[in-house]
């Protein structure tokens, strides 16, 4: 089958697993690497961007093997692609390696839990609009709720690797220790705090855990940790920006705590989509028409899916 | 394999290179793919539906996915006459295949405004006539499943655009489609198009509410390519094949197979929809599979294979 394309900015291509590995009950790393012109779109992916991933093909686990609350899910055939993000994305000679992280949630990312290495994918990216550095930024806030992580694990590494000139503090939030999608490691100092996250700590940035249960780190919201870390630290709002992705109510609350601290904040928001690039008008995010209290839709997945916290009209 | 066979159609008497088209709603107002795919290559091109105003569009969840198939509720949302004619119709007349404007509106009147500017611009080839979208709580479908109201419209959009083709795209939500072509015919329709999505309903059991913020939606995909293929050739043998009307079948094309399959039952062209959201090629891959099914049963064309089942 003919299956790459001459393309411009998105390329329509396949890419080969590296590896595919289980980090916890239904967490998933998986490595890809795209050669050719898929090489060649993904080279300028932004962290915030997204891929859509083909499943169709993707073999289901056998049916002992699949989790009791899914079997009903499985009994699907996916003709939709599944969107993901990409925790870190390296070009090397001419390939592109992307890393992704992936919660197993129903047919699709139960497909894909079943590759291994030499199975190729089908990827339509880079697609959306990543998270932007405006000018004379010297602090970046940067909060993750859950599977939240991985967009914003590749702006922490692009920010300590392109604006040294910018401070970078991250806090990562989940339900419980297991449901947290980065590497917890011991801090010295012996606190609740007392854990940060290898994925920013390698870049020597700071960074602090909060769990629903208290499992690991603060006990509460990562909104609420933040507030607590803001109790210990003076910033000034016009050098300062929040950059956060995760489930809506979370934006929600850090979409008022920017606006109340007068911080800007940009959200990378999720919907469910058809296509991915602009033509099913499926992913339509409730937006306020600029300067104005009028509601317009906008489409998350060619208009954002990262926006400006200001613009979206919260529930 | 060798390409060389000449698969282009007559269809309501223009020449299409190829018998494949985009299905509205699905591929945009004229760009949008073509970072996956040469829009030149195509048979033909039929925009998203084009309403008088722009239009937001119904609440989310606007699709969900259903087993080979998916549902959707969009609600016709579009960019509306003035911004079409101002920033898409220039990439249009740079265009070298034709490119037929779906329409849609909540009244009579709506329609009629539509097709009236759109038929002054020279770079279009026709009008495709929605009257079959179940997601608006006005006009739309309400039109398109009463015969005398089908054939009134049509006769009345003819009378604005009789130099353009007026293709009449029909709803599979009704008793008898051939009542519904029968009377597009009768009205002066050039050409049909079938199918639109069927209405359909998906329930979340865990809340026990409607999946969709419409309650229902269209049903589209590979579930409905059955369906929609006996609609056609029932359509075909019924109607259109005496009237000697074209029809463009649709309805879960995904291959050059797909496609052949609704050209033997009777499709002069076909347009590929939901299809394109996991494809954005799939267009091409259709119609490099129709020239390689012509070549493998030593076909000199494909317009002998129209209606041909037997
Ligand atoms: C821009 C973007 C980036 C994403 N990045 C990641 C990522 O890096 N890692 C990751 O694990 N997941 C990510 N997601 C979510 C992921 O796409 C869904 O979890 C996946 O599509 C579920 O597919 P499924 O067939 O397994 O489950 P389904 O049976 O389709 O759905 C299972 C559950 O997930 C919800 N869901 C389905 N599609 C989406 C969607 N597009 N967005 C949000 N929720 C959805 C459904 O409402 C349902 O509750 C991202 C989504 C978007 C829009
Ligand atoms: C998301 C979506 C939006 C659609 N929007 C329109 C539309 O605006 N006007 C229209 O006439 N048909 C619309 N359709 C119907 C398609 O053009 C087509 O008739 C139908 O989906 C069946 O073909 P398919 O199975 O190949 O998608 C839409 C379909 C989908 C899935
Ligand atoms: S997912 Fe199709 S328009 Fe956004």
């Amino acid at each position: 089958m003919k299956h790459s394309c001459s393309c411009k900015t998105k390329a329509l291509a396949p890419a080969t697993v590296l590896s595919n590995e289980k980090l916890g009950p239904r967490i998933f790393r998986i490595t890809l690497q795209l050669k050719g012109l898929g090489a060649k779109a993904f080279a300028a992916f932004k962290p915030g961007q997204f891929a859509q991933f083909e499943v169709r093909d993707l073999a289901l686990p056998a049916k002992y093997a699949i989790p009791a609350d899914l079997k009903d899910k499985s009994r699907k055939n996916n003709i939709l692609r599944r969107p993901f993000s990409f925790y870190n994305v390296e070009v090397v000679e001419d390939s592109v390696i992307l890393r992704a992280l992936y919660l197993v949630l129903g047919a699709g990312t139960l497909r894909l839990s079943t590759t291994t290495a030499g199975d190729e994918i089908s990827l339509v990216g880079p697609l959306g609009n990543g998270f932007s550095v405006p000018k004379n930024k010297k602090l970046a806030l940067i909060l993750a709720g859950g599977m939240g992580a991985p967009p914003l694990q590749h702006l922490g590494t692009f920010l300590a690797e392109k604006h040294p000139e910018i401070r970078v503090a991250a806090f990562a939030g989940a339900r419980s220790k297991a449901d947290l999608p980065f590497n917890l490691v011991k801090t010295h100092a012996e606190t609740e705090l007392s854990f940060c996250l290898e994925e920013f700590a390698r870049h020597n940035i700071e960074s602090h855990v909060a769990t629903d249960d208290g499992s690991v780190g603060y006990k509460g919201f990562v909104t609420d940790l933040l507030q607590h870390w803001l109790t210990k630290n003076s910033i000034d709002p016009a050098q300062t920006i929040i950059y956060t992705c995760g489930p809506d109510p979370m934006l929600a609350s850090v979409a008022r705590l920017a606006a109340s601290l007068n911080v800007d904040c940009q959200v990378s928001t999720e919907r469910v989509m058809g296509c991915g690039f602009g033509v099913c008008q499926s992913c339509a995010i409730e937006c306020y028409k600029p300067g104005t209290q009028e509601k317009i839709y906008k489409l998350c997945c060619t208009d954002g899916p990262v926006f400006d916290s200001r613009e979206v009209a919260w529930k | 394999m060798k390409n060389s066979v000449d698969i282009s159609v007559n269809f309501a008497g223009r020449q299409l290179q190829n018998p494949v088209l985009t299905a509205s709603g699905t591929c945009g107002y004229v760009d949008e793919l073509s970072d996956f795919m040469d829009v030149n290559c195509l048979g033909g091109f039929i925009t998203k539906s084009i309403t008088l105003k722009p239009r937001l569009g119904n609440p989310t969840p606007r699709i969900v996915e259903t087993d080979s198939g998916m549902l959707n509720a969009i609600g016709l949302a579009n960019i509306g006459l003035e911004r079409f004619l101002s920033e898409k119709l220039p990439l249009i007349e740079k265009l070298s295949i034709p490119v037929y404007v779906n329409v849609a509106g909540q009244t009579l009147d709506e329609y009629l405004a539509v097709t009236e500017a759109l038929c002054k611009c020279k770079a279009l080839a026709g009008i495709e006539l929605n009257i079959s979208c179940p997601n608006v709580k006005a006009g739309g479908i309400t039109f398109g499943k009463d015969p005398a109201q089908i054939e009134s419209i049509t006769a009345q959009v003819k009378k604005l655009c009789a130099s353009k083709t007026l293709i009449v795209k029909l709803t599979p939500t009704v008793t008898e489609i051939s009542d519904s072509a029968r009377a597009a015919i009768n009205g002066g329709a050039d050409a049909l198009s079938l199918v639109n999505t069927f209405t359909a309903m998906v329930i979340d059991i865990e809340r026990r509410k409607p999946v969709l913020a419409n309650r229902t939606g269209g049903l589209s995909g590979p579930a409905i390519k059955p369906m929609a293929v006996y609609l056609v050739n029932k359509v075909y043998n019924d109607v259109a094949k005496q009237a000697k009307i074209p029809i463009l079948g649709l309805g879960g094309i995904q291959t050059g197979s797909d496609a052949i399959e609704f050209i033997l039952a009777g499709a002069t062209a076909v347009s590929i929809g939901t299809a394109t959201f996991s494809e954005p090629n799939c267009c091409i891959n259709v119609i490099e599979g129709i020239k390689n099914y012509c070549l493998r049963h030593k076909l000199s064309g494909v317009e002998q294979l129209i209606g041909s089942v037997e």
